[in-house]
């Protein structure tokens, strides 16, 4: 069964594209985590063009992560003031973002900087969760959990503007959430992620927030960044295809539920491990992509904006 | 919908075979079914039986007529590329018969001429990234030829020239003001790069014994538009020889259109994209939200 996407002008299977969210809904629920940097990276390679794959994955993110912010919010687990403040942070790095996609479409080398970035962040993450996880798997089994310390000052104390952040029991400036901020969203609009992976230990092990409110946060702050994202991306690129976004947010928040569900199966610091390899593989793969010879070296492209 | 459309262009070749058949016996009747008449057409008209006559003088003049199965097509969000028949007749026709080779017939379909850029990727430090590109106007979005026998047995290199017929022959150029000074070595190989890619791709099509005489007159081809086809009107050109001789000539146009839901969206993103943003992100909010509600009743 096949349906013509209007504006990535192709084709597509829509049985592919479901199970495509599926799956990647799959890993999410089962990881908790957003899912983007494995979904942009199955679009680009399935033909989607990649500025296209980038504009529609921001969309379908805030769907996926709508329903966990909403969760959280009910919890009482979000700080509204962090979250306020990485979003501000978080809106204008994506302004830049789309800007900068939009003239590395121009020039060329966009899939050429995609790749990069998925290449470095990827591969740095997933090194550092490969070892934290095999290392926390190496402890347990030697039967000491090393306590995370706490209360420690560090250079970020020093800062002015200091804010008072009353759900994370923080008196810290806002100078570091913005920045933490501002990078997340300049990943978000080039890369079609929504920065979780950034966001998370950057407020743990930066900010310190304490871990209870730090996903509920996260999520909040990814909701709206990516809707804005969304928004720039569909109206200063027109790349955001509103039928692929369907296709994948059914198949995504269907497989999320299976994959929680088999998330409550396997020990945390197996999940991590495993997490860790997939990261490693995506990003393997993205630089495989550019290191081996292509096969044709020419591409043609209609140019930006004539459509 | 495509079914539809296949049924509906087998219905229409069935039409003009009988009216081509019923041609062949009174020229009139399809001078006067046919919108455009062919050049030849234009004389004074003729009684019958004068036509009759002229029909079996030899050495009268022969005229090509030709039409497509379906001159609007529609892409709808169903759209997965679609075939045209193309079809014809030769008035005057001297041809003994079907198989004998008398006559030549060119179809040459050409898209939306528009501009394209072409990049060229080298190897910096062990990366692949794109370092050079070159831009060309008036390249045709596809292009299509299909004919009785190979190109170069029936025509000469002046008419593919003149009538930009073949790969090597397509008039586009370098845009004006490229970005890196290029010389001509390279535009070549980016032009071929063009060619190549697009025949990769389907877009640029040769098929060289595709169009088949069914009659002593009837002629029909078939040309595929692959899904990734660029929408806008088609320039059917219908050419037809005698030993490398151009005897007559006929253009017919198509056009695709985007319909329905997918021309909805098509026009509703690209010219009111901030708007169109907005209930993208509207949709996904509410798709979240649905499917939690959802589920979460599930769960209980």
């Amino acid at each position: 069964m096949h349906f013509y996407l209007p504006v990535a002008e192709m084709s597509a299977n829509i049985l592919i594209f479901l199970a495509m969210g599926g799956a990647v809904g799959f890993l999410s629920g089962l990881f908790g985590v957003g899912g983007g940097f494995l979904m942009t990276p199955l679009l680009i390679f399935s033909g989607v063009p990649p500025a296209v794959a980038v504009g529609t994955e921001s969309a379908q993110i805030t769907a996926s992560s709508v329903s966990g912010a909403f969760a959280q919010w009910q919890r009482r687990n979000i700080d509204f003031m962090m979250g306020g403040v990485l979003l501000a942070g978080g809106v204008l790095g994506s302004v830049f973002g789309v800007q900068l996609v939009g003239s590395l479409r121009r020039i060329g080398l966009f899939d050429f900087f995609v790749s990069m970035c998925y290449v470095t962040f990827l591969g740095v993450i997933g090194m550092l969760m490969l070892i934290e996880s095999l290392n926390t798997m190496r402890k347990t089994r030697g039967g000491t959990v090393a306590a995370r310390r706490s209360g420690q000052h560090n250079w970020i104390h020093g800062l002015p503007l200091k804010l008072r952040f009353h759900r994370s029991k923080l008196y810290i400036s806002a100078i570091p959430p913005f920045f933490i901020g501002v990078f997340v969203g300049l990943l978000a609009a080039i890369m079609g992620v929504g920065g979780g992976f950034i966001m998370v230990p950057a407020m743990i092990y930066l900010l310190r927030v304490p871990t209870n409110v730090v996903v509920g946060t996260s999520l909040f702050q990814i909701v709206f960044l990516t809707a804005a994202t969304t928004l720039l991306h569909a109206s200063q690129n027109q790349t955001v295809d509103v039928a692929l976004a369907l296709l994948l947010m059914v198949g995504g928040v269907v497989g999320a539920q299976f994959g929680a569900l088999a998330g409550e199966k396997l020990k945390a610091e197996q999940l991590r491990f495993l997490l860790a390899a997939l990261v490693l593989m995506v990003g393997l793969r993205f630089a495989w992509q550019l290191i081996a010879a292509p096969s044709d070296l020419y591409s043609i492209t209609v140019p930006v904006g004539g459509a | 919908m495509l079914r539809t459309e296949g049924r509906r262009a087998t219905l229409g070749l069935l039409a003009t075979l009988g009216i081509g058949f019923l041609a062949l016996a009174a020229p009139e009747t399809q001078a006067q079914r046919k919108k455009a008449p062919p050049p030849v057409a234009k004389e004074a008209p003729h009684t019958r039986v004068e036509e009759v006559r002229r029909e079996q003088q030899p050495g009268a003049k022969e005229a090509v007529q030709a039409d497509v199965s379906a001159r609007n097509v529609a892409v709808t969000s169903s759209f997965n590329g679609i075939e045209i028949v193309i079809f014809g007749a030769v008035d005057n026709s001297q041809q003994p018969s079907a198989e004998s080779g008398y006559y030549d017939v060119l179809i040459v379909v050409e898209g939306v001429p528009g501009r394209i850029v072409v990049r060229r990727k080298n190897n910096v430090a062990g990366l692949w990234l794109n370092t050079s590109s070159a831009a060309f106007e008036l390249v045709p979005s596809y292009y299509a030829i299909a004919s009785t026998r190979p190109i170069d047995e029936i025509t000469t290199e002046e008419f593919r020239g003149a009538h930009g017929v073949g790969f090597q022959h397509l008039r586009f150029t370098p845009a004006f003001g490229q970005a890196q000074a290029l010389s001509t070595e390279d535009l070549k190989e980016f032009r071929e790069a063009i060619v190549r890619l697009k025949r990769k791709q389907g877009l640029y099509i040769q098929d060289n014994y595709n169009v088949a005489f069914i009659g002593r007159s009837l002629f029909r081809a078939t040309i595929e538009l692959p899904a990734n086809v660029t929408v806008g009107p088609f320039e059917t050109r219908v050419y037809l020889f005698r030993e490398e001789k151009l005897l007559s000539q006929f253009t017919v146009r198509l056009n695709l259109e985007r319909e329905g839901l997918e021309r909805l969206l098509h026009g509703f993103a690209f010219r009111y994209p901030t708007f169109y943003g907005f209930m993208t992100v509207m949709i996904a909010i509410a798709a979240g939200l649905v499917a939690s509600t959802v589920f979460r009743k599930a769960a209980h």
